[in-house]
């Protein structure tokens, strides 16, 4: 045991520090599993005054550490280097204050997504933010990757949700960014929202304010399954054009709908569907009565071949569970998943959906599709054995692909799952090293010595950053780069 | 006399910031400047002609618009293909996002920094940046375009604006209720914020002892027509008050507060005239600067936060105390984007 650690099995007591190799490998990946690597260390701090006290060791050392909450990034966001020290925050799972006057809620990072809304549900409230891995993933998780999910397109995301947080900077000093009133004092900027989405490299998050959403009166799912994917977008662009606002609208194709139904997840999706499209509708009952015969129409004017509508809450949570469990299932069909998170204007879709076809085909992977079609998120999802170096080349290859086609259709390398160590190498299709510079600048305020996750989020050296051919990334990857 | 310029295009700017040597106050319209200290012998750089709508794209639901761009002439494009964008507020589409004088209009409306997708910039050495992206979501790189939000044209110049837009509603109806006491108004004001979908807009006033509660319902006609008769609002005119004026030698204060702790303002600070919005920005005129202070220390006490909008112009900004670590990383943002303090 090496000082450090015996600095911090002192401060924690030697349960909540895991510094042993075969211990770490809990920790050695996130959700995506082809970047592994074991940390040096493991704390796991209960209060933010137990925070404060790691970061400063950490500091003094001049050791680099990596917040983590539930490790279900799919970006290798919390993932760290062998020389890094983990600060796992699961521990800190209290729900701190709930305010239902002023509609919000104070908690501890650790807190699980879906418990939070569990612990405000008898007050009519909720949180809206719902990423799929919602049962799992906490609140600082959500707000370090700004996370979404298929509630997004009327209600926002988790930037749109967050109010203040309390935080620990990488030299151990506190911040309150914002405040419970609304985000941003009349005289500062608006830190949480510059916060959010910083994928863990500007601070520690150890108090977080949210919004929290009353329920509505009636809540409606329709399932529509279609013959062609292309009559699902097309419905998805009438509704949008009727001026309807539903709270979600999200596709499954063809072989998501077959991997969800041969798995625990099965919802009933009808296999021989080439696309599922659901649309929750919310509000008063009159109301989401009126917009289900409306979006009803629309699915009807494009052939739907079949429609269900469910109201009650068991009903629902079956439609649901297809979607929600969609990234579970497509985990089965192989040792390794590769989900990719790119975003295109909604109204090119379906062009997107069909070059990225081809473009499987050119690389001989098959990329299927379970998308946010409100938001035009698409999760292009490429089952591979990573095992194999081949197939793995071949399914990053066709993502550094279906990546750049996202962005040369005028929109987003991600839309939710965070830039990570995943995508350095793509960040430059969308960012000049001006912009990555401007960035770099910003992050340099909170973490001037680049020690609060490093190598995330910006390429090291954000100023040079070009975009990576993909063969070098590959390597780099596989870890068959020079020096790696 | 302060130079003044007025570049047509971002290329002129970019050669006009190169060039410049000392210090540069952005503007917009112009429609914001009596809320900021005073430029003092800063060149006025005013954006306005940075007006092209770039792009609209209604079924994508987003536009890219120059940062001087009007705000009516942009809602006369949107209107026109069935659109709105879901915030209040005038002058340019620049300088309503960097002054950020209203906030969201309801409880968990649409704040600015929601319907900024991303932004191209421009820092004061002329160095040009992108942040942020033109599709409604995107969590590629840091969010520097929210900074925008508040920042009072001290940290970047916005040039283009990528925006996140809203069908506009098939109706809307305004209500009206007048001659409440305070607590009553205050009881309404909350009844509307705590309904489930709640009005689109929600305003309350105090003007001397007597308070107005107003605000518009929006959505499908049969659900505007269905809350103002359940709820047994009388309907009426548009509200048109976004903000207070001084009176004499007195200040605005310009604030946010919890919805819960407002009867508790009115109680500390009576007969002060007051606005306040759904989303719990708020503005407070005081009779002097003394009062102003004196108000501010009551407001903290209130765990609300506030500054003088409007007054003395050396006052402007003067506020409550925020938490020092914010205050560091204020300053510190201030520094790397705007090392010379070139923008005032
Ligand atoms: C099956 C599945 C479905 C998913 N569905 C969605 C989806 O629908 N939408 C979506 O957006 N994402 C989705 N994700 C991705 C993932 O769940 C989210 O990114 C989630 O927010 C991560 O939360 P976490 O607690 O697991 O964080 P971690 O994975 O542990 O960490 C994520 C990042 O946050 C940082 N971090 C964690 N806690 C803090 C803190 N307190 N302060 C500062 N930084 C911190 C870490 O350093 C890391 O960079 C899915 C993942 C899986 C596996």
């Amino acid at each position: 045991m090496q000082a450090l650690e015996r600095d911090l099995c002192r401060l924690l007591g030697a349960q909540r520090v895991v510094y042993e190799p075969d211990a770490l490998l809990a920790w050695e990946c996130d959700g995506f599993t082809v970047h592994r690597s074991r940390p040096r260390a493991v704390v796991l701090p209960d209060s933010t005054a137990e925070v404060q006290a790691i970061v400063r060791l950490l500091h003094a050392a001049d050791v680099p550490f990596v917040p983590r909450g539930a490790g279900t990034c799919l970006s290798g966001g919390p993932t760290a280097a062998a020389t890094t020290v983990v600060i796992d925050l699961s521990r800190m799972r209290r729900v701190l204050r709930i305010a239902v006057e002023d509609l919000f809620a104070v908690v501890q990072p650790g807190v699980v997504n879906l418990d939070l809304t569990a612990a405000v549900r008898h007050l009519g409230l909720h949180y809206a933010p719902d990423p799929s891995s919602q049962s799992v993933c906490t609140i600082g998780g959500n707000l370090a990757e700004n996370s979404g999910g298929p509630h997004c397109f009327k209600y926002g995301m988790t930037q749109d949700h967050v109010l203040s947080a309390l935080v620990v900077l990488p030299d151990g000093e506190l911040a309150r960014l914002g405040c419970e009133a609304g985000s941003r004092p009349p005289h500062a900027l608006d830190l949480p929202a510059l916060f959010c989405g910083s994928e863990g490299t500007f601070a520690i998050a150890t108090e977080i304010t949210v919004r929290l959403c009353r329920d509505q009166e009636s809540v409606r799912t329709l399932l529509f399954a279609f013959a062609s994917m292309s009559a699902a977008c097309r419905t998805v662009s009438d509704v949008v054009a009727a001026g309807l606002v539903p709270a979600a609208l999200e596709i499954l194709d063809q072989a998501t709908i077959r991997a969800v139904e041969a798995s625990v997840y099965r919802a009933g999706y009808p296999p021989e569907a080439a696309a599922v499209l659901l649309v929750e509708l919310d509000g008063p009952d009159f109301v989401t009565a009126e917009e289900a015969a409306e979006v009803r129409a629309c699915g009807e004017r494009h052939a739907a071949l079949r429609i269900e509508e469910a109201v009650e809450p068991q009903e629902r949570a079956r439609l649901w569970k297809g979607r929600k469990g969609a990234f579970g299932a497509m985990g089965r069909l192989a040792t390794d998943l590769y989900v990719l998170d790119g975003v295109v204007p909604r109204t090119r879709l379906e062009e997107a959906l069909e070059r990225i076809a081809a473009i499987g085909r050119r690389h001989g992977v098959v990329p299927n599709n379970v998308f946010h079609a409100g938001d035009g998120n698409l999760h292009p999802n490429i089952s591979f054995d990573g095992r194999c170096p081949d197939q793995t080349a071949r399914t990053i290859a066709a993502g550094h692909e279906i990546l750049q086609l996202c962005v040369d259709l005028g929109g987003s390398i991600t839309g939710e799952h965070g830039v990570g160590s995943e995508k350095l190498d793509h960040i430059g299709m969308m960012f000049s090293p001006a912009d990555l510079d401007v960035m770099a600048r910003v992050r340099a305020v909170f973490d001037p010595d680049g020690r609060c996750n490093p190598g995330k989020a910006l390429p090291s050296r954000a100023g040079c950053a070009e975009v990576a051919k993909w063969p070098q990334m590959v390597a780099r990857v596989l870890g068959v780069e020079d020096g790696a | 006399m302060t130079a003044s310029h007025e570049p047509h295009s971002a290329h002129e700017l970019e050669d006009l910031l190169r060039a410049r040597r000392g210090r540069i106050r952005l503007c917009g319209s112009g429609s914001r400047q009596d809320r900021l200290p005073p430029p003092g012998d800063a060149a006025v750089v005013r954006l306005a002609r940075l007006d092209a709508i770039h792009r609209l794209e209604p079924g994508d639901l987003t536009c890219s618009v120059g940062a001087g761009l009007r705000r009516d002439v942009l809602d006369e494009a949107l209107h026109r293909v069935g659109l709105e964008l879901p915030c209040a507020g005038g002058g340019t589409i620049g300088g309503l996002f960097a002054h950020d004088a209203v906030g969201a209009s309801t409880a968990g409306g649409a704040q600015p920094r929601s319907l900024l997708l991303g932004l191209e910039g421009m820092l004061a050495n002329g160095t040009r940046f992108r942040a942020g992206a033109q599709v409604v979501k995107s969590v590629a790189g840091f969010d520097v375009h929210k900074l925008l939000v508040g920042s009072n044209g001290r940290l970047f110049v916005a040039v283009q604006m990528h925006l996140r837009l809203r069908p506009r509603p098939r109706a809307e109806a305004w209500f009206r209720r007048d001659g409440l006491e305070a607590a009553a108004a205050c009881a309404q004001f909350a009844a509307l914020r705590a309904l489930a979908v709640p009005p689109a807009e929600l305003h309350l006033q105090r003007t001397g002892s007597q308070c107005v509660v107003a605000g518009r319902f929006a959505g499908r006609a049969s659900f505007v027509a269905e809350r103002l008769r359940r709820l047994a609002l009388p309907e009426a005119e548009p509200w048109r008050t976004l903000h207070l004026e001084p009176d004499g030698s007195g200040e605005v204060l310009a604030g946010i507060v919890l919805p819960s702790r407002v009867p508790e303002l009115l109680a500390a600070l009576p007969a002060l005239p007051f606005l306040l919005r759904g989303g719990g920005r708020f503005e407070l005129a005081t009779a002097s600067p003394a009062a102003s202070d004196a108000a501010l220390g009551a407001l903290a006490a209130l765990g609300a936060h506030a500054c003088v909008a409007r007054g003395e112009p050396a006052r402007r900004g003067r506020g409550t105390t925020l938490d020092p670590g914010a205050e560091r990383l204020l300053a510190g943002l201030k520094r790397a984007l705007d090392p010379d303090d070139t923008f005032v």
